[in-house]
């Protein structure tokens, strides 16, 4: 077994094991997938093929906000000083936190899409594609938690974390289009990558990709290099400034 | 055999000097211990005797091989005990046995981690998560995790630091255990520490590593009557 995988395996453990974590990332957003069709609201973002791609981004924030929680926490806790000690390599940390997130991704997708089924979603092989890009969008979600918490200490990686959960839901189109509102904040969204995100889960589902721009590609793009890149290099810095 | 030695060992933080010129030479086997008050510069040797920080100038040789070549290499035959408690929080003892293992690639991990546990008689907590433990016990499996590779050279950062007598006397009769077979460099500012454990004791005050001998040495050369009185006389010659 590599080291890689051997600290993702820590990792998974020290997630799954925290409840608060599951709640947020599993219960919550299943709560509010089921809460919103209990009502027959006749907005367009609430239909069962829009709605689950949203409540899936909206439980990737908390992916977000749980990976810098675990990072922030093990830089300050002297583990990483014996693990710095050890052979392991920078890749191998980095490598090793996004990979123990994955199975929590896959766990949330797949139960989302379970209950969307039970509720009337129609099953189609377009769900598991969906499942498929979700899992490569989660790794930016992942990144911006590994880039927060090299960042911040335990305690900032609460406030930061839900500025990026309230991102998610108002930016990203999931509860209303952002032309209801318009002018700045319009711009906004369009310049923040979680609408792009949101359409390109959402044209998967439907195999429908007329609602994707060009520009939602792009942006998404240069966000999920550049944060990968940057939590890279953060985490390294931190690492070894931690321990000067 | 030497299993370490430093030339003009230095680290600054911006203006501060916490670790200033140390030439170290410690024997294979050899149990040494950094004997210096809070600040002196203990944490920060060991930090750059272990791989964790860069010094800011001179050399360390360890085993033969140059840190600034053979970094990995040397990572390989040594291990750490760090002065906070440093083990997987939400991990049972034997989890946090199992991923160090994996960490340092142990081909014979079952039977290792099975010495480990009777050595350290952990049967009693093996299933327990780490973040429940009492500090005598964090502290104990954290030395015993760092055993995982049969580490050539082994260093405890205040090993029994916040611990209540009987649990450190406890430590002491393992870290007694081990002595002879692994090099030990342990840092303390208990003098009894390190006068009862150790072969030899550099006693470091403000980042200076004033004196180096054994306890009866130091107290020979200061003419004082017991070693507190000796540690008092070589510490405030490094202010
Ligand atoms: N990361 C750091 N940045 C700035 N100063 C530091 C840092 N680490 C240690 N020091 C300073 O270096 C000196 C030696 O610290 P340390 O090696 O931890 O001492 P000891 O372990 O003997 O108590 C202290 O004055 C401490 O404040
Ligand atoms: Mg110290």
């Amino acid at each position: 077994m590599t080291r890689m995988i051997n600290f993702a395996k820590r990792n998974f453990k020290e997630l799954i094991r925290d409840p608060l974590s599951l709640v947020f990332e599993i219960a919550l957003p299943l709560f509010l997938l089921f809460l919103f069709q209990q009502f027959d609201i006749p907005a367009d973002n609430y239909k069962l093929e829009n709605f689950t791609p949203s409540i899936i981004l909206f439980g990737f924030s908390f992916i977000t906000l749980f990976a810098a929680t675990l990072v922030a926490k093990d830089r300050t806790s002297s583990f990483l000083i014996r693990l710095g000690a050890s052979p392991m390599k920078s890749s191998d940390y980095i490598l090793g936190y996004i990979l123990s997130l994955l199975p929590m991704v896959l766990i949330q997708n797949v139960l989302f899409f379970l209950v969307a089924v039970i509720m009337g979603l129609e099953f189609s092989i377009s769900i598991i594609l969906t499942i498929l890009v979700s899992m490569v969008i989660s790794i930016f979600f992942i990144s911006l938690g590994i880039l927060i918490g090299s960042l911040v200490s335990e305690k900032g990686t609460g406030g930061l974390g839900s500025i990026v959960v309230q991102l998610v839901c108002f930016t990203s189109g999931m509860y209303f289009p952002k032309d209801s509102i318009g002018g700045v904040f319009e711009i906004i969204c369009e310049i923040l990558p979680f609408e792009a995100c949101l359409n390109i889960t959402q044209g998967t589902l439907h195999n429908d990709f007329s609602n994707l721009t060009p520009a939602d590609i792009v942006v998404f793009l240069i966000y999920f290099i550049a944060i990968l890149l940057l939590s890279i290099i953060f985490f390294k810095k931190r690492m070894i400034s931690d321990n000067k | 055999m030497v299993a370490i030695v430093t030339r003009k060992l230095t680290k600054k933080f911006k203006d501060k000097v916490a670790v200033n010129e140390i030439d170290l030479k410690i024997k294979q086997g050899e149990l040494f211990a950094l004997l210096g008050v809070n600040g002196a510069g203990k944490t920060t040797t060991i930090k750059m005797l272990s791989g964790l920080i860069l010094p800011t100038s001179g050399d360390i040789v360890i085993d033969n091989m140059n840190m600034k070549k053979d970094i990995f290499k040397i990572k390989e035959i040594l291990n750490i005990s760090p002065q906070e408690t440093a083990i997987a929080p939400n991990l049972t003892v034997k989890e946090n046995l199992e991923f160090m293992a994996g960490v340092y690639r142990i081909k014979d991990k079952g039977n290792k981690i099975n010495e480990l546990i009777k050595q350290f008689k952990l049967d009693e907590i093996l299933t327990k998560r780490a973040k429940t433990l009492s500090g005598g016990w964090q502290r104990k499996v954290s030395i015993a995790i760092s055993l995982i590779n049969d580490p050539k050279i082994l260093f405890l950062d205040e090993p029994t630091l916040g611990l209540d007598v009987i649990a450190r006397k406890e430590l002491w009769k393992i870290i007694e255990g081990l002595k002879g077979k692994i090099t030990i460099i342990l840092t303390t500012h208990y003098m009894e520490e390190a006068e009862s454990l150790s072969d030899r004791i550099g006693i470091m005050a403000n980042g200076n590593l004033v004196d180096i001998g054994t306890s009866k040495e130091l107290i020979r050369k200061t003419k004082t009557k017991n070693f507190e009185d000796a540690f008092v006389s070589i510490a405030t010659r490094g202010e």
